[in-house]
């Protein structure tokens, strides 16, 4: 068995009396890419402050590649960071900042740093105070992918870039993953973590919520199916896990949770002209999560 | 609807942003100036030992370097030959260093971009934040004012030294506020309101020296105060002078704030330009490349005013070689062992461990500040340890101030050697090397600071030198027991080069200062990033 690229073991970070991490257990092995998600405040950017040994845990542990993630001399080696705000020296050019921060990282590949400089099109002569926010991702992430280190941690590494720069993120990840890499990605654009992600982790108010992949959850979560029939309506009532949506003449919209055995014997009994069964988006799962969470 | 008018919101803003250390410099400004009122009599009660002292006003260099002594004979003609200039220098400097901070600072950082998507217009905000600091300089003015008159001055010569003192503040800020308009970073802004201020001092200091270049003695906004004569003569015509040099540019900056873009300057950079990749190759270097720009303007301003201490020392030496009865005031006065070329230069000498405190106090809040702003992150996210970084920052910070100290050596050197005053350039490296200690400590203080109070690096750190040097002049002027001025890191200095540096003292405060070094970079090692 490989070593895990991360490994959490109850790790735990108060800020006085406010539990911003309860007690984490998580582990993603070399080479997967990671989508880890929760509404703001769920302790995402806590996690990965201990992860990076920016900050140290109250409890517990996290080890990156068996490393203790507070040795960052010896654990950085073996990761690249893009933090959610890009905050870089005004003065200094895209080309100039690329340069410190390959000469202080954990090694780069300059040739595939020239080919992503191409790709996410930035302009390398413009001193960063002139930057967007967007350009100033744009300079981490080339930055960070040229590393080709074995972990790679992104803590919404494109909230500020257009479509068409977000297609290079996805491709930048699909080759980091090819390269055997592990990614660990923190974000809000769940369109981006269903297409990237292996599995996803769920995070509420510090604590774990789920750990699966992503057809894992979807089967865990509701699903719409939309019955047409002709004569009387199939009664539902009774089906457990059902959840009647809309009803109109000769139609049916219902949430299906669990098995879907019950609800199709009860359908059986009308005359189903079609069916339509469509499974939830991450984002209605996690809109799920979260809605729990509300109530 | 809110309560709260929006330009009332953004008065209160600026106020919330300004009213501590205004505060801070408005005690330090009554206080000192009735600190002195009050030991006059003890120093300068004797009558004939004032008039004595007043005829040092012929000699060039005692002007040059104290200001013009005028109204020596009185308390408050002493307290303002005494601190006038020094109170002039804190306020301007203040007003010019808070005007950048709350007005290109707020808006460099993207803060005025909200302000400014409200109904007020740029000109409005700048208004408001002028308005603000102009309060501000108005009341420490008022309470100089009051707390003169309360010690037994007459009402008159404290009012004109209030208001001088007022008016020079206001020249800084409203400099300053028209410097933000054309320079797009905080740090031109500032750098541009600095120059103004050193070249003001200068012609200041030069005028002072002599009828030949009186005429300097118009240029604000220092000049001018040297010529009003609080206490003697009371000249209220040369303040006019200021006030045109505060109302212009001020005015000069709310027409131009609605003119250009925000966040840009009048001035435009060019927008791309060729990598500069010298020194980007390790953290080490890199602490070396941000300092590099800081300390050729430190160096430019320490170089200028040791240079001018050289070429005036034989004039002065002379002088009080020749009349010892005056060397002896002077040593009553404060300035002892002036009569000689090295007591003179150690003297002034020891006026250098501020500055070079300075210089460390402010590099190592410049990484305080990186740390807020995040630029550290990714440096952090290297395999790079927080020690590293910090010891790195630290060492290229003590390595400047060393090098500021054989820069105020070699400046003397050469203007001593100029006007043939023939001290060794050994002896002047032995001088500025001599305090030294009292700057570490200082730069000690601030890592000690980053480490545990991130917030107060500035103020912390110039705890030992700036705050040292207050209390032994405070303890000096108030006969305090010798333990209060034995706090002091300057009451162990030694008059190097006149005499034999104060070895065990030396050492003491090397290794107190290495110690707090230690204990801050531990510190800072162990506490987690703050952002």
């Amino acid at each position: 068995m490989t070593t895990p690229a991360v490994r959490t073991d109850q790790l735990t970070k108060r800020y006085g009396r406010l539990l911003a991490l309860d007690r984490l257990d998580l582990t993603v092995p070399a080479g997967e890419v990671f989508g880890f998600l929760g509404p703001n405040g769920a302790g995402k950017s806590t996690t990965i402050r201990l992860l990076l040994g920016l900050a140290r845990p109250t409890a517990g542990r996290a080890r990156i590649f068996d490393v203790d993630a507070g040795d960052v001399a010896a654990a950085h080696r073996l990761l690249a960071y893009v933090p959610a705000d890009v905050a870089l020296w005004p003065q200094l050019t895209g080309a100039e900042l690329l340069d410190l921060l390959a000469a202080t990282g954990p090694g780069t590949d300059t040739a595939y740093r020239a080919d992503l400089v191409a790709r996410f099109d930035l302009d390398l002569s413009r001193p960063a105070r002139t930057y967007s926010t967007g350009n100033r991702q744009k300079v981490a992430l080339v930055a960070a992918f040229a590393t080709r280190a074995p972990l790679l941690v992104l803590d919404e590494p494109t909230s500020g870039l257009d479509p068409l720069m977000e297609l290079q993120f996805r491709r930048a990840v699909a080759e980091a993953r090819a390269n055997g890499q592990a990614v660990f990605l923190c974000s809000h654009q769940l369109a981006e973590v269903e297409a990237v992600c292996d599995r996803v982790a769920i995070l509420r108010a510090g604590r774990l919520v789920d750990v699966a992949t992503v057809p894992e959850l979807r089967r865990l979560h509701r699903s719409e199916v939309t019955a047409r029939f002709t004569g009387p309506a199939p009664d539902l009532a009774a089906v457990p896990g059902v959840d009647l949506l809309d009803r109109a003449d000769g139609m049916l919209r219902f949430a299906l949770a669990g098995p879907p055995a019950a609800a199709l014997r009860a359908l059986a009994a009308a005359d189903v002209t079609a069916l339509t069964v469509r499974e939830p988006s991450l984002e209605e799962i996690f809109l799920d999560y979260y809605g729990q969470a509300e109530q | 609807m809110s309560a709260v008018a929006p330009g009332q919101a953004v008065t209160r803003l600026a106020a919330r942003q300004v009213r501590r250390p205004a505060l801070v410099v408005a005690a330090v400004t009554a206080g000192m100036s009735a600190l002195v009122v009050a030991t006059y009599a003890r120093t300068m009660g004797d009558a004939g030992a004032a008039s004595a002292l007043a005829a040092l006003a012929g000699n060039p260099a005692i002007r040059t370097l104290f200001g013009e002594p005028v109204g020596l004979d009185t308390a408050g003609g002493f307290t303002v030959w005494r601190t006038g200039t020094v109170l002039a220098v804190l306020l301007t400097t203040w007003g010019a260093l808070a005007t950048t901070r709350v007005t290109r600072g707020e808006e460099e950082a993207g803060r005025w971009d909200l302000l400014l998507a409200g109904r007020l217009t740029p000109a409005g905000v700048l208004g408001r934040h002028l308005a603000v600091l102009t309060a501000a300089l108005v009341s420490t003015g008022i309470l100089l004012a009051g707390a003169l008159k309360a010690s037994g001055t007459p009402a008159a010569g404290a009012l004109l030294h209030a208001t001088g003192l007022t008016l020079a503040g206001l020249t800084a800020v409203a400099v300053a506020a028209c410097a933000t308009q054309v320079f797009p970073t905080r740090a031109g802004a500032t750098g541009a309101t600095m120059a103004f201020l050193g070249v003001g001092l200068l012609a200041r200091m030069i005028g002072d020296g002599g009828p030949a270049a009186a005429w300097l003695r118009w240029l604000p906004p220092y000049g001018p105060l040297a010529l009003t004569r609080p206490y003697h003569g009371d000249r209220w015509a040369p303040l006019l002078a200021l006030a045109v040099a505060a109302a212009v540019p001020a005015g000069a900056a709310l027409a131009l704030a609605g003119g250009r873009d925000i966040r840009a300057g009048l001035l435009r950079p060019p927008v791309g330009r060729a990598p500069r990749r010298w020194l980007l190759g390790s953290v080490e270097t890199f602490a070396v490349r941000r300092a590099a720009r800081p300390l050729a303007g430190w160096s430019a301003g320490i170089g200028a005013y040791f240079l001018l201490i050289g070429l005036l020392a034989d004039s002065l030496t002379g002088f009080l070689a020749d009349n010892p009865r005056f060397a002896d005031l002077a040593a009553q006065a404060g300035f002892a062992g002036l009569g000689t070329v090295e007591g003179y230069t150690a003297t002034l000498f020891a006026l250098l461990a501020i500055p070079i405190g300075a210089f460390a106090a402010v590099r190592l809040a410049a990484f305080a500040a990186a740390e807020t702003a995040g630029r550290l992150t990714l440096l952090r996210a290297g395999p790079v340890t927080g020690t590293r970084l910090l010891a790195a920052e630290v060492a290229t910070t003590v390595a400047g101030g060393a090098a500021l100290a054989a820069v105020a050596a070699v400046a003397t050197w050469v203007g001593t050697t100029q006007v043939g005053a023939g001290l060794p350039l050994a002896a002047a490296l032995a001088g500025t090397a001599n305090v030294l200690p009292v700057a570490l400590l200082g730069g000690a203080a601030a890592t000690l600071a980053l480490g545990v109070a991130p917030r107060a690096v500035t103020a912390i750190g110039m705890l030992p030198t700036a705050g040292g040097f207050l209390l032994t002049v405070t303890a000096d002027s108030v006969h305090a027991p010798p333990w209060v001025g034995a706090l002091s890191p300057y009451g162990h200095l030694a008059a190097v080069p006149a005499t034999a540096p104060n070895w065990p003292a030396t050492l003491v405060m090397v290794a107190g200062a290495a110690a707090l070094t230690g204990a801050g970079i531990l510190s800072y090692a162990r506490r987690d990033l703050r952002l």
